[in-house]
């Protein structure tokens, strides 16, 4: 039968669910690429400390503006007077303006990354009707803000435990979604407004080497990658909350029935009794699942759309719809770049020939063509 | 290009009411409550199709109110937590992309179709399938229906994704609604209501405008079942002649107070103004592409003259 349909008989009751969708990545480890199940047992090394879900070291929670801030409304409509005048002579440098180095890319180089938003999943087939589940990240308005030079960033505390017995690289700040200033303090929005910018609510630091350096002010779009390259996605997971030992860790459980009394998702024994007469550090138990930090890693980009500056990017990423994740060229050795990709990052011609504005990648059934005939 | 597309004001009391009707509560029981009421009215839609009349100055394209009973893959999944509108846009786009290769008609739960498909295994390269539509579901590129057949005495479904580019051909050979929004009772009734001829060819309506409900009862076979239709209050089953405590327990389980829950309705549907945006957006594209296939066909059989 062919793999469009389900072929069933009349005494098979089971119906397909109404939502053809995946599975999150129920990434557990660091080192399991591709997800599992309640089925599988995780079995990775659970008395090494696996994770850690503390606020990161780059996080500083006093960007928030007070709200209880009493203004009357004549210096509120004033405040918002100030931000426009100055916002509006202050507008970012235009591409063709800023002063771009031209470097040679070679295997070695780290270019920047990018920050996006998963906005959902889709669904498309390829030449031969197969179906292929995509994550579709939209790349938020990202602009570079800062370029930390190797012998600056090693001195910083982040940079020397970093790079302690390696050769330094640089750091390049970049920031995404542009909000209103209001929000912010005043010392985040100067962060900005150096360099032209509207405060941004996401930041982030991209390692790189120094020759993938860009100038302040700089977009990134969807451009930077490539249809057909891999790319690791980082995010934070689907927090789960506190889930039992079954959810969390995949136990069997108990039997359903056959008189087992109050054991139907327990963990059962914690211990031998033996050796050490004591619960083992990392033993299996219930507890948070999830809100963690973890990278799925080689996924391959399909299509990307220049228009809306969407990506989309084959299997699943970490974190709920709707969350920020970061994208950066892949690490995996097999499926590096070979040749060179846009370095240091995509400029749109400035003889305003676009490149396309909708790239598919050579597998995939393009919507607009003809039905796929075997 | 902004169009007007109005209602025909002698029946616009009529539509607007059903309208709104329909924006409070777009569950199946709302439909089925009133399924005499909805043909009359689709007669008045109809004629929204076309520029007709005056209703107030302002220029704004609005799609008839039938479009979401004739495609409703095009609102998303209404679960809040997942919605994005700028993925719902360019999901719409690629939707209308497809649409505009293949002609995905208007078909409800208990029409029948036949379905063209690219198949490597067949002798032919491609296989066709008849069958009732039991259920149709999902939302955007994934949605779905189930055509229903019984081959050689053996009884067989197929699900179809709408918009798998296997698909060469969807056609509806008997247009038409019935009493209930999902018949998968078909599995434990007579066989003799599940059996379509592979070689039915389309029928012609002679109402285009109204979608006729077919108000079969039909026969269950004798218990087990697959499943407690005693408790899903069907409507196009004939009586099940089951002993009493059956209904008794059945009204034990039953959840008189669902019909009720407005948050639950309004938790399972897209809102009304959303709807009519995310119509107005896909409404053009789709009556352009369906005036081309008008003209195709017209100029179809004239040709080969």
């Amino acid at each position: 039968m062919s793999t469009v349909g389900l072929l069933r008989t009349l005494f098979n009751p089971k119906l397909l669910p109404s939502n053809v969708t995946q599975l999150q990545s129920l990434n557990r480890s660091p080192f399991l690429l591709g997800f599992l199940s309640n089925h599988e047992q995780v079995r990775n090394m659970s008395r090494v400390k696996r994770r850690n879900t503390h606020p990161g070291y780059w996080l500083s929670l006093k960007n928030v503006q007070k709200k209880d801030d009493k203004i009357s409304a004549d210096n509120l409509r004033f405040m918002r007077e100030v931000i426009q005048d100055k916002y509006k002579n202050k507008s970012p440098l235009k591409v063709s303006e800023l002063q771009i180095e031209k470097t040679e890319w070679d295997p070695k180089t780290k270019r920047s990354g990018v920050i996006a938003r998963n906005i959902g999943r889709q669904q498309m087939w390829d030449k031969d009707g197969n179906k292929i589940v995509c994550t579709v990240l939209h790349v938020l308005d990202n602009h570079v803000i800062r370029y930390i030079p190797p012998e600056e960033y090693v001195k910083t505390s982040r940079g020397a435990i970093h790079f302690k017995n390696k050769t330094p690289l640089g750091c390049l700040v970049v920031g995404a979604e542009a909000t209103n200033p209001e929000k912010f303090t005043r010392q985040y929005c100067n962060l900005f407004a150096e360099v032209g910018l509207m405060p941004k609510k996401t930041l982030s630091r991209f390692i790189i080497t120094p020759n993938a350096a860009l100038p302040p002010c700089t977009p990134i779009t969807a451009g930077h990658f490539l249809v057909g390259q891999a790319v690791d996605v980082y995010g934070k997971t689907v927090d789960h909350g506190f889930q039992g030992v079954v959810k969390r860790w995949g136990f069997k459980g108990g039997p359903a029935s056959h008189g087992a009394t109050k054991f139907h998702r327990r963990g059962g024994t914690i211990g031998t009794g033996r050796d050490k007469a004591r619960v083992w550090p990392g033993t299996k138990m219930p507890g948070h699942m999830g809100s963690e930090r973890r990278y799925n890693r080689g996924l391959m980009i399909m299509r990307i759309n220049m228009k809306y500056n969407v990506i989309y990017v084959k299997g699943t990423v970490p974190g709920a719809t709707n969350s920020i994740v970061r994208i950066f060229d892949t690490l995996l050795p097999l499926r590096k770049f070979k040749e060179a990709p846009p370095h240091p990052t995509y400029f749109p011609p400035e003889d305003g020939t676009q490149k396309e504005e909708d790239i598919w990648d050579s597998r995939l059934h393009v919507f607009g063509s003809p039905s796929i005939s075997v | 290009m902004l169009r007007r597309v109005v209602l025909q004001t002698f029946r616009q009391g009529l539509a607007q009411s059903f309208f709104k009707r329909n924006a409070a509560s777009l569950s199946e029981s709302a439909v089925t409550q009133h399924p005499i009421e909805t043909s009359e009215e689709a007669g008045a839609k109809s004629g929204s199709k076309q520029k007709n009349g005056d209703e107030s100055g302002n220029t704004v394209v609005v799609a008839p109110p039938e479009f979401r009973f004739m495609y409703p893959e095009f609102l998303p999944d209404p679960t809040m937590e997942r919605r994005n509108k700028l993925k719902e846009k360019l999901e719409r786009m690629d939707m209308l992309q497809r649409r505009s290769i293949i002609e995905i008609p208007e078909f409800y739960t208990g029409s029948i179709m036949a379905v063209t498909v690219a198949d490597s295994n067949s002798p032919n390269k491609f296989a066709c399938f008849v069958g009732i539509c039991i259920q149709r579901g999902g939302s955007g590129l994934q949605a779905w229906f189930i055509l229903r057949n019984v081959v050689d005495r053996q009884g067989v479904e197929i699900l179809y994704e709408m918009y798998c580019p296997l698909i060469q051909k969807i056609e509806v050979l008997r247009l038409e609604r019935r009493l209930d929004e999902s018949l998968l009772y078909l599995r434990d009734a007579l066989p003799e209501y599940s059996t379509f001829p592979f070689e039915m060819e389309a029928e012609r309506r002679l109402n285009n405008s109204v979608v006729p409900i077919n108000p079969i009862k039909v026969k269950l076979r004798p218990r087990p079942w697959l499943e407690r239709w005693e408790r899903q209050n069907l409507q196009g089953v004939e009586d099940l002649n089951l002993p009493q405590r059956y209904y008794d327990r059945a009204k034990e389980v039953a959840k008189p107070w669902e019909k009720y829950d407005l948050m639950l309705q309004y938790r399972k549907t897209i809102p009304a103004e959303e709807q009519e945006k995310i119509y107005a957006e896909v409404h053009s594209q789709l009556q352009q592409q369906d005036l081309k296939r008008k003209i195709k066909r017209r100029r179809g059989p004239s040709s080969e003259q």
